[in-house]
């Protein structure tokens, strides 16, 4: 991890790091960077792909529509509503 | 001067017709008063936990099996991160690393002859909510009905070469999809979208030029004047350096007939891609696989050669049937209703296809099931239902749809209710006649002296007063017989 990854890590997530606060994730994944080799070391040429830790598949449910949610309940989390529309800063 | 061809790949979303949304039970209904169709769910609530919608994946293999692909047997979803108001969670699940489907491809007719363009891969996502941008306020106010709602994505190879084969491909896709059911497909509704990549090289390059992608088109006319744009802009930019071309993502402003630079695109590693832990991978058994593909129907073409040759009808009848799966469906039940089939054709051309259109419906939207109409054909045959009165009975049942109320299954008793079925009563109509004629001794007696025509204002009279309800060569015979007593 270098700075520029991380600047732009920071970028794709909206988020603002102080250079203290870059300094202390870089130094985080330095202090790792001989695990990650070692990782990357392992031969996975033959291991089939694991598509999931747990051993279920197909949890599905049938195609049937149940009453809606309250729309006030909801919007009460919202930090401002308008006329039934969450209420956002303008993004264009 | 240099001779360049366009290359040009799509990436259509094809809203589902399901009747929830894909990952919780939500209606499946976008058009609604605003949040009015959210849970916690696909409002992106911390710790709410998707549960996908089988109907979904029937679809998604359903759309791949008519679009010739292979299906993936263990297909996941995965969490493609971005951040944007939209999209609550601030991911939105799709499909990256085993999509449901998988190297297509659709045959479209050219000027050179039929044509293969190759699909990469059909991909089951959730849709993102909508946005309006309120300018009084300065804010921007969200919508999260249209949230997770189903989408399946389908990807072409870059296989298209103009605009003309874009409409092809486009309409091809629109076609299959709704014979499968699979949505309505309609872009002046926003439930087929496209994506257009687009790049220019020197004709007989193999290396492809830099690309830009135009996203949400939702019209085929604006996509043909984008294409013509976008080339034209390539082009010049190749030959006189009017400017640098970068691989963006682009604006069309359909009114000012230009593109605009929207902003540098995304690369596959910006979006993150990671498995998404809460959803089960899907595993397709033969079971599955076969009841899916048993279900897939018999594509138009094939229909139509199966009406001309089999059942025969004419290639005109045959055209306008195939246009549409609702047709198709509601022919087929009218013959097994014991309908004719050219009977059951004209009713469904002239007089639905009325209807439809004078309701600003289209074909797809046919609400009369082949068995009602089968019946109601044998009702105007059988002259308990004239025929003004069969096209009445036809109306009455667009608006028992239109109520959302099931169509009655026996059509005499309905006909019967609706009291528009032919009087069986002949002394009615014996008292009707002797009214009438009565009523107009010079005409009747111009009939006695000779004058055919002179029947005519006689049997509409007739008509009058029994409001159509009556068999009219029954009427017509016992008519002549009456004047004939002298």
């Amino acid at each position: 991890m270098d700075r520029d990854t991380l600047q732009k890590l920071e970028q794709l997530n909206q988020l603002s790091l102080t250079v203290q606060e870059q300094d202390d994730v870089l130094a985080f994944f330095a202090a790792r960077e001989a695990d990650w080799e070692a990782l990357v070391e392992i031969d996975t040429e033959q291991v089939e792909r694991m598509v999931h830790v747990q051993p279920l598949v197909n949890v599905l449910r049938d195609d049937v529509a149940s009453q809606p949610f309250s729309r006030e309940d909801l919007l009460a989390q919202a930090p401002e509503s308008m006329d039934g529309y969450w209420q956002v800063p303008q993004v264009l | 001067m240099t001779a360049y061809e366009t290359v040009i790949g799509l990436e259509v979303h094809i809203e589902l017709s399901t009747n929830s949304k894909i990952f919780c039970s939500c209606t499946n209904g976008s058009d609604a008063d605003p949040n009015t169709h959210v849970c916690p769910a696909c409002c992106g609530m911390p710790g709410m936990l998707p549960v996908a919608n089988r109907e979904v994946i029937n679809l998604g293999m359903t759309a791949g099996m008519m679009l010739n692909c292979d299906i993936n047997r263990t297909t996941t979803f995965d969490k493609k991160s971005y951040y944007y108001p939209d999209l609550p969670a601030s991911y939105q699940t799709t499909q990256w690393f085993a999509p449901v489907a998988v190297n297509g491809h659709v045959t479209i007719d050219t000027p050179e002859g039929p044509k293969d363009i190759r699909i990469k891969q059909i991909h089951m996502e959730e849709d993102a909510g909508k946005l309006v941008h309120d300018n009084l306020t300065f804010t921007t106010l969200v919508d999260f009905n249209r949230t997770s709602v189903p989408l399946i994505e389908i990807v072409s190879q870059p296989d298209l070469r103009n605009a003309d084969e874009v409409e092809a491909y486009l309409e091809r896709l629109r076609t299959l999809l709704r014979f499968a059911k699979v949505s309505g497909a309609r872009m002046e509704k926003g439930t087929m979208r496209a994506d257009v990549n687009l790049s220019v090289r020197p004709a007989g390059s193999q290396e492809l030029g830099v690309r830009t992608e135009m996203k949400n088109m939702a019209s085929i006319a604006a996509i043909r004047r984008a294409i013509e744009f976008e080339t034209a802009r390539h082009i010049d930019a190749i030959e006189n350096g009017t400017e640098e071309l970068v691989q963006e993502t682009r604006g069309w402003n359909d009114d000012a007939g230009t593109s605009f630079s929207m902003r540098t695109k995304e690369t596959a590693g910006d979006y993150r891609y990671f498995p998404d832990p809460n959803i089960m991978p899907i595993v397709i058994d033969d079971e599955w696989f076969d009841r899916i593909k048993a279900s897939l129907p018999q594509l138009p073409e094939e229909k139509r050669e199966h009406y001309m040759a089999e059942v025969g009808l004419s290639e005109y009848d045959a055209d306008m049937l195939t246009q549409s799966r609702a047709f198709c469906d509601c022919f087929e039940g009218a013959m097994a209703a014991g309908a004719a089939p050219k009977d059951a054709a004209n009713w469904i051309i002239t007089n639905c296809a009325g209807v439809l259109n004078k309701r600003g419906m289209t074909s797809d939207e046919l609400p009369v099931p082949g068995t009602a109409l089968g019946q109601l054909i044998g009702l105007v045959d059988g002259g308990k239902l004239s025929s003004a009165n069969g096209k009445r009975l036809l109306e009455t049942l667009f608006d028992v749809a239109e109520r959302d109320e099931s169509i009655p299954e026996d059509m005499e008793a309905y006909a019967e209710t609706e009291g528009l079925l032919n009087s069986s009563d002949t002394g009615e109509l014996e008292a009707v006649v002797a009214a009438v004629i009565a009523a107009d001794p010079e005409t009747a007696q111009a009939y006695r002296d000779g004058r055919e025509k002179a029947l005519n204002p006689l049997f509409g009279a007739c008509m009058q007063q029994l409001k159509g309800k009556c068999d009219t060569q029954v009427l017509r015979e016992l008519l002549i017989a009456e004047l004939n007593k002298g």
